[in-house]
Parts: structure tokens; sequence; C-alpha cells
């Protein structure tokens, strides 16, 4: 009992570490596709290194129809136009990223919708838009009141129109959320003097892991050669470098957690072995093979080793599964750095099934190395000393 | 017929640091159907001997020879088969398999030399039938008095057919009336089916029913008679 309770404890906090880190960078990985790059984005070319209005690209039939090739792993698509402007109050101003957006299709994407503290969510082409709270907290504006958006369109025209302030939404990415202005795609493309033009089109695949074959299909199905495509990971270099710096912090605790492991299932082990010893005397003495014993030994210590990390599988199943239901939420000043880099203050957890399949395997091999104690234990064993113990 | 002979039999303990010398040139001869007793003091040799003979210690110098078969030249695991099929050992703490029953403690050693499911059922009921265990088959050692524990460690020894039976102390732990009790089967066995007995012992009870008696002294041989044995006894 005390050994598959020495391996159960160990696998539930392998599985609650490794799971933690996956969450956090899943959370990460989430909030940076669903609220800025999407899975997969199409740009013009030259998009990336001169963001601006000058190279946006139609949203027509036919970027829909060289899309159709690659339908069956595209689940969603996500137009979206986006531009810097000064967004002003009454008295004050400040610069804000205005993102035309199909509310319906961000809805999909991001919820973006239940993310409302107060007012409601435009309809497409109603003039009105939505605020960042962060932003509206700065402005001094409320639901009910107007802001002014200046700014240059496309090819240099003056883009300057009021709008009505619908509602405030709270962001996740506090950034973001001192700065976002959402307003609906028809809307941003009149202001912007770009009508039927986009600057990023974003694409959720069926399947997240399917996202480099849908790139390859799509890179293959555009016919323009303006137009490239591009994945979050491409999009997102520093957050790749961030989390393989993360993933290999948490390496190097699970290292040590491992060691923690093997000496706290060794002990039981030995513990195990050493009261045993005088019954594996007596078994020699009457004549049963070392050899014999010794794998008998092994594949008991190697049962009860399975058992521990069937049972730990599963309480670690049930303990991640209260805790990816309610998330760890963080407070005072943690909370704080948290959103300061731009992350919800909450540690959530993952529940893979290569989690668990990892965790397992790493503990079982940790395991079969105990076990190997008692077998060469006995092999060395005095049998006269151990029978009279 | 002999079927054990000892040659110039030495054992030294901790030859390196404070050598004890256990045995000292040994030579002696055990014939088939004796019921020998080996006495002595404390330290005199007598449980190293039957270590020795039983082949579960290796002489330092000299030879133990058990039908023709010199079992300190064995290979470790051929010690071991050959102790299996040819020794039987009754331990003076009995050493019972704590978590088997005694049907299964009688079993265990015929399961090691592979034998039919059946036999093994059938012998191990008529070996504790014999030693008058037939209504504690199913205890364990903890639900049994020493008295029928060490009963069972005699059946156990019996149940592979050896050529002989080694007892270290067996009565030490007795009360006196299973200690009689105990004297009287292997007696019994002794007469009724030749089987050799080869004690180690301080127990008078014991010595006076061996036919023969050793007496050893400080790991070398002091005396060995022949006595007369009355079926009183």
């Amino acid at each position: 009992m005390i050994t598959v309770s020495s391996i159960l404890f160990a696998v539930v906090c392998a599985l609650f570490i490794e799971s933690l880190e996956r969450g956090a960078h899943n959370l990460m990985i989430n909030n940076m596709t669903s609220f800025h790059t999407g899975h997969l984005q199409i740009q013009d070319y030259r998009y990336e290194d001169e963001p601006s209005l000058d190279n946006a690209f139609y949203f027509d039939d036919t970027l829909l129809q060289s899309l159709e090739s690659s339908d069956p792993y595209i689940d969603f698509i996500v137009p979206r136009i986006e531009a810097f402007m000064l967004a002003a109050g009454d008295e004050i101003a400040r610069s804000a990223m205005v993102l035309g957006i199909d509310p319906d299709a961000e809805q999909r994407l991001n919820q973006l919708k239940d993310r409302l503290t107060d007012g409601r969510f435009f309809e497409d082409g109603d003039g009105s838009l939505v605020l960042g709270a962060g932003l509206a907290g700065r402005l001094n504006l409320a639901v009910g009141d107007t802001l002014a958006l200046i700014g240059q369109g496309r090819f240099g025209m003056t883009a300057s129109g009021l709008f009505e302030v619908t509602g405030l939404i709270n962001h996740p990415i506090r950034d973001m959320n001192n700065q976002i202005v959402y307003i609906s795609l028809s809307d941003a493309q009149w202001l912007l003097s770009a009508d039927g033009l986009i600057t990023n089109l974003l694409i959720t695949p069926t399947r997240v892991r399917d996202t480099d074959i849908l790139a390859s299909e799509l890179k293959s199905g555009l016919t323009d050669d303006e137009l490239r495509v591009l994945t979050w990971e491409e999009m997102l270099p520093d957050l790749i470098e961030a989390l393989e710096f993360d993933a290999l912090q948490t390496r190097f605790m699970m290292g040590i957690l491992y060691v923690v492991i093997g000496f706290g299932i060794f002990g039981t082990i030995l513990t195990m072995t050493l009261e045993r010893l005088r019954e594996f005397g007596i078994l020699l003495s009457v004549g049963m093979k070392r050899i014999k014993l010794a794998a008998v030994v092994f594949l008991e210590t190697l049962f009860i080793s399975v058992i521990g990390i069937l049972s730990g599988s599963i309480v670690g199943f049930f303990i991640l599964l209260y805790f990816n239901y309610n998330p760890i939420e963080l407070g005072n000043d943690m909370e704080e750095l948290f959103l300061e880099f731009g992350f919800e203050p909450i540690i959530p957890v993952a529940i893979e099934q290569d989690i668990f399949l990892w965790q397992g395997f790493v503990i079982f091999l940790i395991a079969i190395l105990i076990c190997l104690y008692p077998a060469i234990k006995i092999t060395s064993l005095n049998i006269l000393d151990a029978s009279r113990r | 017929m002999s079927i054990i002979k000892t040659e110039n039999l030495s054992k030294v303990y901790n030859p390196d640091t404070v050598p004890v010398h256990a045995l000292n040139d040994v030579n002696i001869t055990f014939e088939e159907g004796e019921f020998t007793a080996v006495r002595g003091p404390s330290g005199s040799g007598k449980t190293t001997l039957l270590n020795m003979i039983g082949g579960l210690d290796k002489p330092t110098e000299g030879k133990v020879t058990i039908d023709d078969v010199d079992i300190s030249e064995l290979k470790d695991s051929k010690r071991i088969d050959f102790r299996l099929n040819n020794i039987g050992f009754v331990f003076q703490h009995y050493n019972l398999i704590p978590v088997f029953t005694a049907r299964e403690n009688v079993s265990f050693i015929m399961l090691l030399q592979k034998r039919d499911k059946k036999e093994i059922q059938e012998r191990a009921d008529a070996l504790l039938d014999k030693v008058g265990l037939a209504k504690k088959k199913d205890s364990r050692p903890v639900q049994m008095s020493g008295g029928e524990q060490q009963r069972v460690a005699v059946a156990r020894a019996l149940a592979s057919e050896p050529k002989f039976i080694l007892a270290d102390e067996p009565t030490a732990n007795l009360d006196t009336e299973s200690a009689m009790n105990l004297l009287d089967i292997m007696r019994n066995m002794n007469k009724e089916q030749n089987v050799t007995f080869i004690f180690s012992t301080h127990d008078q009870r014991v010595i006076d029913r061996a036919r023969r008696v050793i007496t050893m002294v400080d790991g070398a041989i002091y005396k060995d008679e022949q006595q007369e044995v009355s079926e009183a006894q």
C-alpha cells in the first residue's frame, strides 16, 4: 500500500506540474491566436514589414473561391481591417488600435461579445463601436457617449468619423484593453476609404493539429501572388521562444521532481525488501532458485508500480478536471504582474492524453529501475543470515 | 550404506578480521536410516555442521559428499536444486512462509519440484494428516501454536521425499507435550519409512531418543557413540 501510495502521489505531482505548464502555454497561445493572430492568416506579402492600409487586399469572391479547395480543413474565417488612429473623447485623446470586424465571425473565434461589461455590441454598419474598458477609462467615456476617430486612410486620405459608444468590453490582454476599438467591418472600410479591402484574413482550422496541412493547402490554392499565408508560429516567434525557455525551466524542475520521486519510491521498495529478507532466505533454503525468486519479486514490485501508476493517473485526472473547470486565480502582486505582461491572471491546467501517457511512461521507467533492487539483492543474499533475521 | 560423508571439513568465519573456527577438520559419515543427535555447548559447531551438510553454506576447507556427489563444489543454483530434491530442513524457528496456509507451505516444495497438481494436493493432505494436522490444513502459521507450526515444518521437510532430514534445534521453542509429540512423529517416520534424521540439539529429550549421539566441542568431534533406545522413551 505504501509503495502504491508513493507512486500514486508521484504520478499526480508529475501530471499536475506538466499540466500546469501545458495549460499556461495553451492559454497564452489561445489568447494570442484568438484575439490577435488567429491560427493562420492571409496577408499581403508586404504587410508584415509595413503594416499599413496601403498593403490591404480585396476580400472578394476570387479569394473565397481560392479557399474552397482547402474547405475540409477550414472551420471558419474572420476578416479584419486594422489601423492605428487617434481616439478622442470630449477632452482627452489617445492612440487606439481600430479593428474593423465581422462581429459574428469574431464571436466564433474568441467569444468577443461575451466580454461585454456594459452596453451592447454593434450591428454591422450601424455606425457604433465598442471600446476596451481600459481605453474608455482613459478617455473618460461611457456607453452612449461619442468617440471621434481621426487618422489616415488608404493612400494617405484623411480618415475621420464620429461614432456612438454602444458597449465596453474587458479584453483579457491588458495592453489591448487600453487601446482597442472594435467597429463593424463595413464602417471601418468606409472610414478608411478601403471599400472591399481587409488587412488580415484569419483562418481557423477544423483541428488545430491540421494547421500546417491547411497552411500548405492554402499556399498552393491561392491564385493571387501578392498574398501569403502565415501560421501563428511564424507570426509570433517571440512567444515561441518564450514558451521554449519556459518549457526548459519546467523540464529542469521535472528532472528534480523525478529524482525526488525516485528516492521516494526507492525508500518504500527498500523497506519492503528489507522486511522480506527472512522470507527470501526461507524460500531459498527450502529449494527455490535465486533467479526464479528474483523474477517473481521483480514482477511483484512491477505489478505494484503499475497499479500505482494507473491509480495515480485516475486520481490525477479528476484533480486536473476540477482545476480545468476551476483554474487557480491569482491575486494581489501576482495578478498585477500577469496583467502587466498581457496574460490573464489565472493558472489553468491542460488535460491532454500525451501528458498522461508520457508521465506514466517516465514514472514506469523509474519504477522498473527501482524494481531491480530487490531482484539484485536476492541474487547476492546470504541464505543463513537472511533466514535468521 | 553411507549417504553423507564429510572429509576434513573446516569452516572459518571472518577470516580477514576476527577469525572464528566454527568447524575444525571434521570427518564423519552418516548412514541411511539413522536417528542421530549432534550435541554440544553453544558455539561447538553443531549448527555449522548441519548447514555444511545441508549445503546452506560452503566450507573453508574439505568437502561434503552426499551419495557420491560433492555438494561443496556445486554451483549455487545446482546446490539449491540438490537441496530441493534430496534434503529436508526443520528449523528452530519453524521458518514457515507466513502468508501461506499449512497446506500451501507443504505444497510449495512440491511445486518447486514441478510435480503434478493432483499429486501435490494428495501428498500435502496425507503428510499433514500424518503429523496430526488434518484440521489445520487451511490455517496460517499465525493461527497455529508453536508445536503445530513445527509439525507443518516436518511435513514440509518430508514433502520432497528427501534422502535425509536435518533438524536444527527443532524442539527448542516447544513446550514438553509439543516436543514429545513431535519427537514421536519423527521417530515413527524413521522406524516405518526409514527416514534419516540428523538433529542438532541441546534437548536431552531428543538426545535420549537418538540411537547415535555425536558430541562436538570447539568445532571438532569429541565423542561419537551408539546408544540403546527403549520403546518407552
